[in-house]
């Protein structure tokens, strides 16, 4: 299962950063969510969500091999083994995985779906049949 | 469904508007039957409630005015004016 | 803290360039909730009574309020204040986006700017890293066009909030601008913030915020998701924001159409939301944690322009420059909210301004001699943009109408003074009050002038009569003190007044993100008391009772409506007399408008009597005592 980005309807309004926060370090602060919101203005006038897109890079590049996929296809990054140095960061080809100066270890989308649980405009919406090779978003 | 050349509307409102609605369905919805023909401001008429109190109708995801005349089944719903500002 | 705070509070001496840092007073937050309140309250304690405005004694305060940033619906507004160089008196302004909750997870709670910076600065903060830096390469940029440099300059993720030539020029009803196309637009803050030489202020953050329980919290706010999801009146806002309701207030003769002169706008349908969504949007917006996304950017296409892009107008703009100014067609009201926001200056005071001004023209108070040799015709947007040109750069009589239409009107004489839509010196928002006599009180007393924040009763006037003016008086006290608690908590209303989210269960919000065990009266109190503290500060200040300054303009009882679906209708003077007097002694005020030591110490700002009474404007205690309770929810008469 992925996420479905639907990128005209999205508003700007940053719950699905406020939940990620929440629902994975019970704070609130979107500076440690797993996805991204780009506001492009005055033109052309637009968000823009960036989502995990389970290509893997992240995976392949970590020297530590902390980043494992899991039976649903997301990443899972190991606390233990992540040192933190950032080469995954640089390989997201959408710039998705975060650093946080509170953190010694990355953050990457484990697709717990509660940022689709807020989103009132189905800017973000489930994606049940999406192909599996695809390295860029859609 | 008709009822004696009448037909069935359904009007569903939030906030204060609802409760001069009297919803009989759901929290938000009143089943109205009414007469072919009659506008949204005759049918409020009809149940008593001020048509002032109503900004506008909205069906089928867009804005009509209070002089649309609903037809058969048509779900409306009644948009109360913004609380100011 | 687990309080929904930050955790420290800046004071910055603008004339040295000194940054204090001081842990927040939770103390203050209890006593004052935040926002307008402790706005009201340092404003009061420090600011000398002869203070000016737009002089160095003034003090712009930036606060975040306690909700903000805090995962409540809507939690995203923040305010600014100081006296407000429209009014005299206590001046406050609060504003969605994304500044408030950016300003907490930087790790602030609220920024006093005190004095004068010798020269343009802007305020730089990136969590602990807090800068005055020079702003000269900004000074004199647009709005919009300076937030875009900023964020190129400075990093995309940096929340910015702006003045424009006019707050740099001292045009007294100039705003703050943020995230392209939010304000805080009312009282004239970004003339302060311009007199301080103070450009910009640029906030980033990544630091967490912690609430007393977020469990609860968590679980309330996904209720209220779900709740709302279904509300009948989300997807008519998600679509159309407040510009929907351009038809509804011309059908219901409160649409101010030519400088108030009428309120029937045969044209209403060229320039309201449907033409809007169908001819301008480009997307809808929302402010932080919002899921109503009342927002709508927007282009203006016009021939011989270039394309524009803004975010509106919402109803107020298109009110007050739309139908106020006869405007015909969508794109030039869109082109005109976007000329006032570029330019920096309250889009609601310009229409007053503007439409003062074509008034005036028409006239033949002014004449294309004083306009240099242009016009002011109604509906002529070209007409609007040389008059608003010569407005910021106070030209010939642009500096009259920069301080104004009350200061204008003075100027102009012959009369003007009737139809200078003003109350206290701040012009008119949207409704015209003639056939709402509950509107019209709202406006005569609000705290800060003709604006409809503080209460706005059209549907309570239209539903118990719009010609009686009995009884309006208690549930205009009882709204004055629940609508402002939102610019307190710094939050948005529209929640509140849209979509059932009910007083009782904000104080729950209140009360897991806080843990203090208010309740809903203590709330109602809070307001109450900030009410009357602000309206001694503004009796002191101007050094008159306070009656004197709570009249609308002539215009209100001395012109009928002349057409449409309210013609004939007006409120007399007897009739205006009635319901101030009713008013004062719904609020424990004297007849003169003063209050009175037995309310203020009922609230805990006896002190306040003391300094009245040192001035001669205590009210006289009231025979029978005062009522109990001040203010009347409003409970509608069944049908």
């Amino acid at each position: 299962m992925r996420i479905k980005v639907n990128r005209n309807k999205c508003t700007g309004c940053r719950l699905c950063l406020q939940i990620c926060a929440i629902e994975h370090f019970q704070e609130i602060n979107p500076k440690k969510a797993a996805l991204r919101i780009e506001a492009k203005f005055p033109d052309p006038g637009r968000f823009r969500p960036y989502v995990c897109t389970q290509c893997g890079k992240c995976a392949e590049v970590c020297p530590e091999e902390a980043i494992q996929e899991n039976e649903n296809g997301a990443y899972i990054v190991d606390k233990e083994k992540c040192t933190n140095c950032g080469e995954c960061v640089q390989a997201c080809p959408v710039g998705v995985v975060f650093q946080h100066p509170d953190l010694d270890y990355v953050i990457i989308c484990d697709f717990c779906m509660e940022c689709i649980g807020v989103c009132n405009t189905s800017a973000l919406v489930p994606w049940e049949k999406a192909p599996k090779t695809l390295t860029k978003e859609v | 469904m008709k009822r004696e050349g009448g037909m069935v509307i359904y009007l569903k409102a939030g906030s204060e508007l609802r409760n001069r609605l009297n919803p009989d369905v759901d929290y938000y919805t009143r089943r109205v039957v009414t007469q072919p023909g009659k506008t949204i401001r005759e049918i409020l008429v009809d149940l008593g409630i001020n048509p002032g109190l109503v900004a506008f109708g909205y069906t089928r995801g867009r804005l009509v005015r209070l002089d649309h005349v609903p037809k058969d089944g048509e779900i409306i719903t009644l948009k109360p004016p913004v609380s100011g500002g | 803290m687990a309080n929904g705070l930050a955790g420290t509070t800046l004071r910055i001496d603008l004339r040295n360039g000194e940054i204090k840092r001081f842990p927040t007073d939770e103390s203050l937050y209890r006593n004052w909730h935040g926002g307008r309140g402790i706005i009201a309250k340092i404003l009061y304690d420090e600011v000398p009574r002869d203070a000016d405005p737009l002089g160095e004694e003034n003090i712009l305060i930036l606060n975040a309020g306690i909700m903000s940033g805090s995962f409540i619906p809507a939690g995203s507004k923040v305010s600014f204040g100081s006296i407000s160089p429209l009014t005299n008196g206590h001046g406050d302004s609060n504003m969605g986006g994304h500044l408030g909750p950016m300003l907490k997870f930087a790790g602030y709670d609220m920024v006093i700017f005190e004095g004068i910076s010798p020269h343009p600065v802007y305020l730089y903060i990136d969590n602990e890293k807090v800068e005055l830096r020079d702003a000269s390469k900004y000074w004199g940029m647009k709005s919009l066009e300076c937030e875009a440099r900023l964020k190129k300059d400075l990093g995309e993720d940096f929340e910015i909030a702006t003045i424009g030539p006019a707050g740099e020029n001292g045009v007294l009803f100039s705003c703050i601008t943020h995230d392209f196309g939010r304000q805080a637009g009312r009282t004239g803050q970004g003339a302060v913030m311009g007199s301080k030489k103070l450009k910009a202020i640029a906030i980033r953050g990544n630091r967490s915020l912690h609430v007393h329980d977020l469990k609860g919290l968590r679980k309330q706010v996904k209720g209220i998701i779900e709740r709302t999801k279904v509300h009948p009146n989300m997807e008519p806002w998600q679509k159309y924001g407040t510009s929907f309701f351009m038809r509804w207030s011309n059908d219901n003769a409160v649409l101010p159409a030519y400088n108030f002169r009428t309120t029937y706008y045969p044209d209403v349908d060229k320039i309201d939301g449907d033409q809007l969504v169908e001819k301008c949007l480009i997307t809808h917006k929302a402010c932080f944690g919002c899921w109503m996304n009342c927002g709508k950017y927007t282009k203006a296409v016009i021939p011989g322009k270039p394309e524009v892009h803004l975010e509106g107008p919402e109803y107020e703009t298109g009110s007050t420059c739309g139908s106020n100014l006869g405007m015909k067609d969508i794109n030039h009201v869109a082109y005109i909210n976007w000329l006032v926001d570029e330019l920096g200056m309250d889009s609601m005071s310009s229409g007053g301004v503007i439409a003062f001004a074509m008034e005036c023209f028409e006239r033949g108070l002014i004449t294309e001699k004083d306009l240099e040799g242009h016009t002011l015709k109604w509906g002529s947007v070209d007409d609007v943009e040389h008059f608003l040109d010569m407005v910021v750069n106070k030209r010939g009589i642009g500096e009259w109408f920069a301080q104004g239409t009350k200061r204008a009107a003075e100027k102009i004489g012959r009369g003007s003074e009737k139809f200078a839509m003003q109350v206290k010196g701040q012009e008119l928002s949207g409704y015209d009050g003639r056939w709402a006599p509950g509107m019209l009180l709202s406006y005569m007393t609000a705290d800060i002038g003709a604006h409809h924040n503080r209460s706005w009763t059209i549907t309570v006037d239209i539903a118990e009569g719009r010609e009686k003016v009995e009884g309006r008086a208690k549930i205009v006290v009882y709204l004055q003190h629940i609508r402002p608690l939102f610019d307190t908590w710094c939050i948005c209303r529209l929640f509140w007044g849209e979509l059932d989210i009910t007083h009782e269960e904000l104080v729950e919000s209140l009360n897991y993100i806080t843990g203090w065990g208010v309740s809903v009266e203590e709330t109602l109190r809070i307001s109450e008391k900030i009410w009357n503290l602000n309206r001694c500060h503004y009796i002191e200040r101007n050094r008159a009772n306070g009656r004197f300054f709570d009249y609308p303009p002539a215009r209100s009882w001395e012109d009928k409506i002349p057409d449409g679906p309210g013609k004939g209708k007006g409120l007399t003077k007897e009739q205006i007399e009635k319901m101030l007097d009713e008013y004062y002694d719904a609020r424990g005020w004297d007849r003169q408008g003063n209050p009175t030591r037995e309310v203020l110490e009922d609230l805990g700002i006896g002190y306040a009597a003391d300094n009245l009474e040192k001035l001669g404007f205590l009210g006289k205690p009231i025979p029978g005592g005062i009522p109990p309770v001040r203010g009347e929810k409003y409970k509608p008469k069944a049908f």
